[in-house]
């Protein structure tokens, strides 16, 4: 997974998303390689667990070898403009920025296309072994990876268009992955499935994994006879909890990636270089 | 008058479980309670007794006085052109691809289109009180901003670029693009889009008088409702409560109440000996089970100490239980075993 040139990490809000794209990065750095990672919609998750304020949109060095940045609207749009039209130096950039924004605003799929244009240029630039992407959540996630799609059904010709579809072949080579990240309850699962199920379909990128994250163990141990208190409540609530997250996981796919539950962490960067470890075994 | 319980915070953290429990509540206190939610998980809506998708709310089996719906953006959508559009508009609007992608994907159309149907609902007169679980794509301040962001979209910044300030309307059109930063945007995106989104855009436009009033009345009934903020000791919901407080508009009331979910016993983290009397193996496998829960306990207690001491706001916490409720009577027993929401008085009218 880690040999891959893209990786599109998404999850319902709340599961992990930010932390399993942090990890995945620093076991890529620590295997020697050159990565970059982008925090697609809010950068905050991401700059949280690599120990930093804040994430700019130029690529910064957080660790040896790491980089990452944040997505800005504004910068994106700016940069899509120099790289994709020849400008005459007649026209200000700030009113070709302003109405090029409420393009981008007004048309849908324009927004996504420029959104995940930015990983994908850094892609072709080829200066990383690696471009991580701490994505959209669940809910959102497919209206960009069908953004290409949605253009070409909109915009009859034009650059836009064209570019659209490179960005979709991108996606759908073999060295581009989405991973998945779910943890065992309802509705992560039920909505992993139901994109997992999308994506069969029309296959717009390969599905490079699927992460169970916060997983309970097995608690061994014969509870009767144990009387009342702190220690039976703990070892019950630790059983019912894993119950129920056994039940879930029972849906997910049988080659899931399993994270184990973390107690008492307290700072996000702790999360991560846990999770990076929890990664070593990757082929 | 009706009062107006907006449950807001970010995906994941169990605002939709929180506002149906709040309901059953309510409902069982005497009230008449309907609970606006907009995605709940397959067994709550069994719960409730929502078998599909509606805006029309219908009665929750077995508690009386307590309704339920369930948002259906498309039809909402609908609802909302065909009330402030004028009628040829309107069927243009409908079919257009430009504005069936808006209706779709675009997150403060989901939004607006809650907001629309919370107002419908409380200037219905029906309930005592509405709650209403916000659009998880819009947990947090996006809710509250969707009405000007609406205006914004429908008012047309692309359109009066294209028109000029004036709204002259259409054929000023193509006098405008033939402006040199159009011919660009041409270049990019085609000739005949710019036309064909500025034809759409008239059309949408309007609907902007209707709309303006609307989303008015919305920021209105906004401002007289009691927000609370659902979420966990986790980072990231924890991240999009504070800019909860940071981004919110001044014009709203600021949240009473923080409700943390899957809250664990405090009495776990007081460094209990472990029961005598037990064999040795059970005896450690026991205690190391309680150290890293009570670990778990310090964490949750410090990152709930440090939010309701920065931002001086009610706190009301949801005990963590195994399996999420699935029925009302469990839904009822959640906010029994909860402390804190007397402060929201579900008693009274």
């Amino acid at each position: 997974m880690l040999d891959r040139k893209l990786l599109l990490v998404t999850g319902k809000g709340g599961v992990g998303k930010s932390a399993v794209t942090a990890g995945l990065a620093l076991q890529a750095v620590r295997r020697g390689k050159r990565v970059l990672a982008i925090g697609m919609i809010d950068g905050g998750g991401l700059a949280s667990h690599f120990g930093v304020d804040k994430l700019g949109y130029q690529p910064a060095e957080v660790r040896p070898g790491l980089f990452a940045m944040a997505i800005d609207r504004g910068a994106a749009i700016d940069e899509y403009m120099k790289l994709q039209v020849p400008v005459p130096s007649s026209i200000p950039t700030k009113t070709l920025s302003n109405v090029f924004g409420a393009v981008v605003d007004t048309i849908p799929g324009v927004r996504e296309v420029v959104t995940i244009g930015k990983p994908i240029y850094e892609v072709w630039a080829e200066r990383w072994d690696l471009v991580i992407v701490d994505g959209a959540p669940l809910g959102q996630v497919m209206s960009y990876i069908n953004a290409p799609n949605t253009i070409e059904q909109l915009v009859p010709s034009g650059r836009i268009r064209e570019q659209a579809r490179r960005i979709a072949e991108t996606l759908t080579m073999n060295s581009s992955g989405m991973v998945m990240v779910a943890i065992p309850e309802e509705l992560p699962v039920v909505e992993t499935l139901e994109t997992l199920a999308e994506l069969e379909i029309e296959q717009p990128i390969q599905v490079s994994a699927v992460v169970a994250n916060r997983l309970l163990d097995e608690l061994e141990v014969d509870l009767d006879g144990v009387p009342p208190g702190a220690h039976l409540d703990a070892a019950t609530h630790h059983r019912g909890v894993w119950a129920s997250q056994q039940h879930w996981l029972e849906v997910l796919p049988a080659d899931s990636l399993a994270l184990e539950f973390l107690f008492g962490m307290h700072t996000p960067s702790e999360v991560a270089a846990r999770l990076a470890d929890a990664f070593e075994d990757l082929p | 008058m009706t009062r107006c319980v907006l449950v807001t915070g970010a995906g994941g953290v169990g605002k939709t479980t929180i506002s149906a429990a709040l309901g059953v509540t309510a409902a069982q206190n005497g009230l008449h309670v309907l609970v606006l939610t907009v995605d709940p998980a397959r067994r709550l809506a069994d719960a409730l007794g929502l078998k599909t998708i509606s805006n029309e709310p219908s009665g929750v089996p077995t508690v009386e006085n307590l309704s339920a719906a369930m948002l259906d953006v498309t039809a909402a959508w609908e609802a909302i052109v065909r009330r402030h559009a004028p009628a040829d508009a309107a069927e243009r609007l409908l079919v257009n691809p430009f504005f069936r992608a808006i209706a779709d994907r675009f997150p403060a159309a989901q939004a607006y289109a809650a907001g629309e149907e919370m107002a419908v609902y409380l200037e219905s007169g029906r309930w005592d009180l509405v709650i209403v679980d916000t659009p998880p794509a819009a947990g947090g301040i996006d809710f509250f901003a969707a009405p000007t962001g609406m205006k914004q979209l429908v008012g047309g910044k692309l359109l009066r670029f294209l028109t000029g300030a004036g709204m002259p309307g259409r054929r000023a059109l193509y006098r405008v693009t033939a402006r040199p930063v159009f011919r660009v945007v041409d270049a990019l995106l085609g000739g005949p889009l710019l036309e064909a989104i500025a034809d759409f855009l008239l059309d949408l436009r309007s609907m902007y008088d209707g709309l303006a009033a609307r989303a008015a009345d919305i920021e209105r009934h906004f401002s007289r409702s009691t927000p609370i903020i659902a979420t966990t000791a986790e980072p990231t919901p924890l991240r999009e409560a504070d800019r909860f407080f940071s981004a919110l508009p001044k014009s709203l009331p600021s949240p009473e109440l923080v409700v943390f979910n899957r809250v664990l016993p405090d009495e776990w983290a007081n460094g209990k000996r472990a029961p005598n009397g037990l064999d040795d193996s059970v005896r450690e496998v026991l205690k190391r089970n309680l150290a890293r829960w009570s670990d778990e306990v310090r964490r949750q207690s410090d990152a709930r100490e440090e939010f309701v001491a920065q931002h001086r706001v009610g706190l009301a916490r949801v005990p963590w239980i195994a399996s999420p409720p699935t029925d009302v009577e469990a839904l009822s027993a959640l906010i029994a075993a909860a402390d804190g929401f007397e402060q929201l008085d579900l008693t009274s009218p």
